[in-house]
């Protein structure tokens, strides 16, 4: 190698290094929000289940038919919450404030079209949509937003 | 040659085979069922006192309520079976005397005006093994009244009579209070005869409708409770005993007053529903086998899409 050669490499390396390093905290930031995407669809799939499972006990004494208690949707907001205390450190708020402001419904009676997915839904069921303000650092540092906002979606019903 | 191969092949065969492991269907159970117990030998007939039937709500006291100008006399009681009986032996009109005057335990309250209120007098009984016995009288109270306002309080302001002779007095021969008619009493349908006529049935709760069908979900307690009715009438049941079911958990295969409790913790495949069948004697009838069936759908909570 040449003088000329190594000056060469040198300056590549220094052009080419922010690049470099721009793209692995990219992929990493891109890495731990999925991450974080994934964690809260269970924390809210969980909750969905566990809401579902909590049955209107005297209804069913009364008629032999499931249906959902009438705390289905408050039983789902706060499973939601504990599920995600997990996942709390990577949140730019606070999951009681997420778990709040979540849409949370109940279709006791079937069958249900649900206005805002237009899904429809034969069993009772326990749909719930959140929107979750990540913090991502790693893209803030490439000028990016340094919270990104994701959506989540579950919905259960007994089958 | 062919005959030395297949000689030899049998041969073969036969010193490879084994005994086979065949099970016992009772074997290795992990909850097998014991054996039904044989009933013991049927109490002497005795009488079942006309009207009776079996106490689902208790007295718990009387109440006195007032909204705006009516007074409401009624009766709070407690979903409940104390494993007692009843019947109705009076029911009295507002001022009308009874016989049962003064018995009840719990007294007979009055009207503002002094009319005695009205209501129902039940007569309670337990069963021994004798017979019914009366044990006391209750008296239930279901009346009501109206204060009515002084009518000449609501007169606009009059002008001076011009005559000497005083205006005549409004509502003044009417009473301060009016009773009104008791609204309603509990209806009551009696047993008709010593021998009724008797069904029984499974119900999800102590005094729940009796059902055909019954969705559970997977993994949870159930408790189904054996019923009997006596001229559709709830009788108290003796015993029941578990003909047949598919659950993974059951508390007993036999019982009394307790329900049975049953899991399930396996899927069936699609569209398959089980059943549970009980042989149920009752008390009113205890020579009778009464089937009791319940058929089951077991679901699970699961994720949509």
């Amino acid at each position: 190698m040449t003088r000329d050669d190594g000056g060469t490499a040198a300056l590549t390396t220094v052009l080419v290094l922010p690049l470099l390093l721009s793209v692995l905290v990219g992929v990493l930031e891109l890495g731990a929000l999925r991450a974080v995407v994934y964690r809260a669809g269970a924390a809210a799939d969980l909750a969905t289940i566990v809401a579902v499972g909590d049955q209107d006990q005297a209804e069913l004494a009364r008629t032999g038919i499931l249906r959902l208690a009438p705390d289905a949707a408050e039983t789902a907001r706060d499973y939601f919450a504990r599920n995600l205390a997990s996942t709390a450190p990577a949140l730019a708020v606070s999951v009681e404030e997420i778990a709040a402001s979540a849409d949370v419904a109940t279709f006791a009676s079937v069958p249900s079209i649900d206005a805002r997915t237009g899904a429809r839904y034969d069993r009772p069921t326990v749909r719930l949509i959140a929107s979750l303000p990540v913090r991502t650092p790693g893209f803030a540092v490439l000028f990016m937003p340094a919270v990104t906002t994701i959506t989540i979606h579950s919905a259960s019903s007994p089958r | 040659m062919r005959n030395r191969t297949t000689a030899l092949a049998m041969a073969i065969v036969l010193s490879l085979g084994t005994s086979a492991s065949a099970r016992e269907p009772s074997e290795n159970e992990s909850r097998p069922f014991p054996p039904p117990v044989a009933p013991g030998p049927d109490p002497v007939a005795f009488v079942v006192p006309a009207g009776l039937y079996f106490v689902t709500d208790t007295y718990v006291a009387d109440v006195v309520t007032t909204t705006d100008a009516t007074t409401t006399y009624s009766t709070t009681t407690v979903h409940e079976s104390t494993g007692t009986f009843a019947r109705v032996i009076d029911s009295v009109d507002t001022g009308a005397s009874s016989v049962f005057d003064g018995r009840a335990f719990n007294g007979r309250g009055a009207l503002r005006d002094g009319r005695a209120l009205a209501g129902t007098y039940y007569q309670n009984f337990v069963l021994t093994a004798d017979g019914y016995v009366a044990v006391g009288i209750v008296f239930f109270q279901d009346d009501s009244e109206t204060q009515r306002r002084a009518a000449a309080s609501s007169l606009p302001s009059a002008t001076p009579a011009r005559s000497t002779t005083p205006p005549p007095a409004v509502a003044t021969a009417a009473p301060p209070y009016v009773a009104t008619p008791a609204p309603s009493f509990k209806p009551v349908r009696p047993i008709a005869s010593a021998t009724p006529t008797v069904r029984a049935g499974i119900a999800l709760a102590a005094d729940g409708p009796v059902l055909a069908s019954a969705e559970v979900l997977r993994g949870r307690l159930v408790r189904f409770w054996p019923r009997a009715f006596a001229n559709e009438v709830a009788v108290p049941i003796r015993s029941w005993r578990l003909v047949s079911a598919q659950p993974d958990y059951v508390s007993a295969a036999s019982g009394g007053a307790e329900p049975l409790v049953a899991q399930w913790i396996q899927m069936p495949a699609l569209g398959v529903r089980w059943s549970l069948r009980f042989e149920i004697v009752p008390e009113a009838a205890p020579n009778e086998r009464l089937e009791a069936q319940i058929s089951i759908t077991l679901r699970s909570p699961a994720l949509i899409d």
